[in-house]
C-alpha cells in the first residue's frame, strides 16, 4: 500500500499577509518505481530566500522535498537544510526496499533465520505491529509480495485466483516472530516500510531541525507535511489542497499553526477488468484489491506518521472510508 | 470492513506514534473552525455573609489568519447578607429594607448586615480579534450584563502594533460603559434619614419622602495603554497605564451611615452620598518567567483616584509542574488601600454634615491577603481540568481615632474572611 507519488511545490505567491502557501497536488505516478530511480546520485540541496524565510529544496524518496525555514541567518538555513537532506537520505538508504545494502534487504533475505536489529528498526517494527493490531490485520507490512501477481499499470490483466492463493501464505504479520531485538521472517516473506517510511522521515526531520532552532519550520516531502509554529511571525501556515481530478474546483486552503498532513492513495494506479475498476490497495487477507475505496485520502493530525496511518487505514475501509474518518474526529479530504 | 467503524483508535495510535518518534503527546492541530470551550464553576463564600455561585462558560473559535471570536456567559447567584454601613450598638437595631417593604433587625453588639442581599446576574460578552496587516491587530467587543435592578452595556476596542519582530507590542484600548440602576423602592435621597416603621400611620409617606427617582445612570470611559516586551525566550514583561472616568450615580443606594451621639449610640441613619464623578488611574506591571518547566508569574498594581484612595496589589503565582501533565500552583496576593476622603465610619450628632459620606467598608482603609492553591491536570484529547482553593482575609483599620461611648468597645472594622473554590474544565 501507499505506493504512489505526490508532488509538492511552492506556489511562489504570497498573500497580503505573507503567508507561506504550500500547494499539494496528488499527481499520477509513472507506475511502479524502478530500482534505477534510487541509484541516481543525489544532487546537492538548493537554498533560496523568500520574504522572511528560506526555502530549501532537494530530492529524496523519489519525491521533491521542501524545507521552509523562518530564520534570518543564511548560514543557519543552510545548516538546517544539510541536516534535513542528510536525514531524508539516511532514512531512504536504510529503509528502501530497492536497495541491497540495507537492513530491509538483509531481513528479506534472511531465509528464516533470526536477525538482530538496531533500536530504530525495533521502534519501527513495534509500530508496524501496533498498526497491524489496531487495524485488525488489515495494515500489514508483509503484504508487499502480492505485487508479484498484481500489476497496477492501468492494464486489464487480473491474476488467476490460484496465483493469488499461492502467494497468500507468504502474507501475514502473524507468521513473523518479533522478539526485540531479534526479528525472524519466514522464508519467502518480505517486509516493506514503504507505508510509513516517508511520513516517519518527515517527522524525524522536523524533530531534528527543532533541536537547532525555535523558529517556524515546515517539512514537505512530496506532499507529506509536518510544520511547527511560526514563532517569529506568529502566522499560520497555509496549505492548499487540490483535487487533481477536478482542477477547476476551488482548492481548499488549510491553515495550520502546527501539525501534519499526509496523503495515501494513488488515483492512477488501478486495473480495469470486465468494466470493473480495481484500485491498488490490497486486502492482505484475501489478496484482492479493496473495493470502493476512495482514490486518495488526505488526513490532518499531530504528526505526519499518524496522519499517514489514518489515511491508509481509511483506504483499507473501502466504501466505509469516510465513516471511519468521521469516527476518528480528524480533518480529512477524500478524492473519489 | 474489518475495522469497527465506531472504534476510535486515534488515542492508541497517537501514543504509538509518540513512542516511535520519542516525543511527548503533542498538542493537537490548531485548525480553523475548532471551537474551544472553557467551563468553570466558582463558589465564593464570606463567613456569615455573602455567598456566590458563579458558573462561567467561554467558547473560542479560530477562523484562521489569527481571526478569532470569543463568547462568554456568566451567571452569578448571590445570596446572604452584606454590611449596610451602620455601626453596631449595645441595643438591637431595626432598619427599613431598601424596598421600603418591611424591616430587619440586627442584634446587639453585631455589625448590622442587610440580609436582603439576593440577586442573579447574567452577563454575556463577545470579542472579535483580527489582524489588520502584519503589524496591526485589532479587537472589538461588547458586553451586556443584567440583574434584577441593574443593567450594564459596554463597548470596547483596542489596537495593537507589533515592532521588533513581534518582540515588542504597543497597544491602546478604549471602553465605554453605560450602567442603569433601578432598585425596587426607588433610589434614596442622599443624606435623607431612614424612615423606620414603628407602626406609625404615616410611614409610607415618610419613606416616600426619602425617595428620589426610580432609576439613574452611570457612564464610564476607560483608556488603557500598554507595552508588552519579550525579554528572552523565557521571560515576557508587560507594563500598562489606565485611566478611567466615571460620572453619574456612583452612590450605593443600599448603604447607610450611622449618626451617633456622644454615648456612641445611633440617633439617626442617613443614606450615604458619594460624589457624582470619579477619576481612577493605575499602573500595572507583570512579568512571566518560564523555567524549564515551571512558570513564575509576578505582578504589581498601583492605583489612585480623585477620591483619595491609593492602593497597592502584589500578586505572585508559581506553577510547579510535576510532569508535562500535572501542576500545583500556589498563589499569594496582598492588597492594601487607603480610605476615600469622604469615608466616615459614622457621623457625629450635632456636627455639620460633610458634602459626601459613606461608611462602605470597601472605601475604608483595609488590607487583604489571599492564599491559594490550584491543582491542574491535562487529560486525554487535549482536555484540561483544574481545582482552585483560596482563602481571603481582609482586615480594616481604625483611622478615626477615639470612638465615642459604647463604640470604643465595639468591633467597628470586623475582619472579612472568604473561601473561594473553583473547578474548571476545558474541552
Amino acid at each position: 500500500m501507499h505506493r504512489f507519488r505526490t508532488q509538492g511545490w511552492y506556489s511562489g505567491k504570497l498573500t497580503s499577509q505573507h503567508a507561506v502557501r504550500i500547494e499539494i497536488v496528488v499527481t499520477p505516478s509513472e507506475g511502479p518505481q524502478s530500482k534505477s530511480q534510487f541509484n541516481n546520485q543525489n544532487s546537492p540541496p538548493t537554498l533560496e530566500s523568500a520574504d522572511g524565510y528560506w526555502k530549501g529544496h532537494f530530492q529524496a524518496m523519489a519525491s521533491p522535498c521542501d524545507i521552509f525555514m523562518e530564520v534570518d541567518d543564511q548560514s543557519l538555513a543552510n545548516k538546517l537544510l544539510q541536516i534535513a537532506s542528510g536525514e531524508a537520505w539516511r532514512i531512504e538508504q536504510k529503509f528502501s526496499r530497492y536497495r541491497e545494502d540495507n537492513i530491509v534487504h538483509q531481513l528479506n533475505n534472511s531465509n528464516g533465520q533470526p536477525v538482530k536489529v538496531d533500536d530504530e528498526v525495533s521502534h519501527l517494527l513495534d509500530f508496524a505491529q501496533q498498526c497491524w493490531e489496531l487495524s485488525e490485520g488489515m495494515f500489514d507490512i508483509t503484504s508487499g509480495v502480492l505485487r508479484r501477481v498484481w500489476k497496477f499499470n492501468g492494464g486489464s490483466d487480473i491474476p488467476e485466483q490460484a496465483a493469488i492463493e499461492a502467494i497468500l501464505p507468504l502474507v501475514g504479520w502473524q507468521h513473523v516472530n518479533w522478539s526485540r531485538p531479534f526479528f525472524t521472517l519466514p522464508e519467502g516473506m518480505e517486509i516493506d516500510f514503504g507505508g510509513i517510511g516517508k511520513e516517519y522521515a518527515v517527522d524525524r526531520t522536523l524533530l531534528l531541525l527543532q533541536q537547532m532552532t525555535k523558529e517556524g519550520l515546515l517539512v514537505n516531502f512530496g506532499g507529506d507535511i509536518h510544520a511547527n509554529s511560526r514563532t517569529k511571525s506568529a502566522k499560520h501556515w497555509s496549505v492548499g489542497i487540490e483535487n487533481p481530478n477536478q482542477p477547476d474546483a476551488a482548492a481548499g486552503v488549510l491553515k495550520i499553526r502546527k501539525g501534519a498532513l499526509a496523503t495515501s492513495g494513488d488515483a492512477r494506479r488501478f486495473l480495469q477488468h470486465d468494466g470493473k475498476r480495481y484500485g491498488h490497495v490490497l486486502n492482505p487477507k484475501t489478496g484482492w484489491p479493496i473495493e470502493h475505496a476512495p482514490r486518495s485520502v488526505t488526513v490532518a493530525a499531530n504528526t505526519c506518521t499518524e496522519a499517514g496511518v489514518l489515511a491508509t487505514f481509511a483506504l483499507l475501509q473501502g466504501a466505509d472510508a469516510e465513516a471511519f474518518l468521521k469516527s476518528q474526529d480528524v480533518r480529512y479530504w477524500l478524492n473519489h | 470492513m474489518q475495522l469497527k467503524k465506531q472504534n476510535k483508535i486515534t488515542t492508541t495510535l497517537t501514543a504509538a506514534t509518540c513512542t516511535l518518534l520519542g516525543i511527548n503527546a503533542a498538542d493537537t492541530v490548531a485548525e480553523e473552525g475548532d471551537w474551544d470551550f472553557d467551563s468553570a464553576i466558582l463558589y465564593y463564600s464570606e463567613v456569615d455573609r455573602v455567598s456566590a455561585i458563579e458558573p462561567v462558560i467561554t467558547a473560542k473559535r479560530e477562523f484562521g489568519d489569527e481571526k478569532s471570536l470569543n463568547l462568554k456567559l456568566v451567571i452569578d447567584v448571590l445570596t446572604g447578607a452584606s454590611a449596610n454601613g451602620a455601626t453596631p450598638s449595645d441595643q438591637p437595631q431595626t432598619f427599613t429594607r431598601p424596598s421600603g417593604k418591611g424591616s430587619y433587625t440586627e442584634s446587639a453588639d453585631e455589625t448590622p448586615l442587610d440580609d436582603t442581599f439576593k440577586d442573579t446576574r447574567v452577563a454575556f460578552s463577545t470579542q472579535w480579534d483580527q489582524p489588520l496587516n502584519s503589524d496591526y491587530k485589532t479587537s472589538l467587543g461588547a458586553n451586556f450584563s443584567t440583574e434584577y435592578d441593574y443593567l450594564s452595556l459596554s463597548l470596547n476596542g483596542s489596537l495593537t502594533r507589533d515592532f521588533n519582530k513581534r518582540n515588542t507590542s504597543v497597544s491602546a484600548g478604549l471602553s465605554v460603559a453605560n450602567d442603569t440602576i433601578s432598585p425596587e423602592g426607588d433610589l434614596p435621597i442622599g443624606f435623607s434619614s431612614m424612615a423606620i416603621d414603628r407602626g406609625q400611620a404615616g410611614f409610607d409617606s415618610e419613606f416616600n419622602a426619602t425617595r428620589d427617582g426610580g432609576d439613574d445612570t452611570k457612564t464610564t470611559v476607560d483608556l488603557i495603554f500598554g507595552v508588552t516586551q519579550v525579554i528572552s525566550s523565557q521571560t515576557v514583561m508587560q507594563l500598562s497605564y489606565s485611566i478611567s472616568d466615571s460620572s453619574g450615580y456612583l452612590t450605593d443606594p443600599f448603604k447607610i451611615v450611622s449618626v451617633v451621639g456622644n454615648d456612641g449610640r445611633p440617633v439617626d441613619y442617613r443614606y450615604e452620598k458619594r460624589p457624582d464623578s470619579r477619576n481612577k488611574q493605575s499602573i500595572y506591571w507583570q512579568t512571566k518567567h518560564h523555567f524549564t518547566q515551571d512558570v513564575l508569574d509576578i505582578s504589581y498594581r498601583l492605583f489612585w483616584d480623585d477620591w483619595d484612595i491609593t492602593s497597592h496589589t502584589i500578586d505572585l503565582r508559581y506553577r510547579w509542574m510535576f510532569d508535562s501533565k500535572r501542576y500545583l500552583e500556589p498563589h499569594f496576593r496582598y492588597y492594601s488601600q487607603s480610605e476615600a476622603d469622604f469615608y466616615h465610619r459614622f457621623l457625629r450628632e450635632g456636627e455639620t454634615l460633610p458634602e459626601y459620606a459613606s461608611a462602605d467598608y470597601r472605601l475604608g482603609e483595609l488590607n487583604g491577603i489571599t492564599l491559594g492553591l490550584k491543582y491542574g491536570m491535562k487529560l486525554a484529547n487535549e482536555q484540561e481540568m483544574s481545582l482552585r482553593l483560596e482563602y481571603y482575609l481582609q482586615s480594616g483599620d481604625n483611622p478615626e481615632g477615639d470612638a465615642p461611648g459604647i463604640l470604643s468597645d465595639m468591633e467597628l472594622f470586623p475582619d472579612v474572611e472568604a473561601i473561594i473554590v473553583q473547578f474548571s474544565y476545558n474541552f
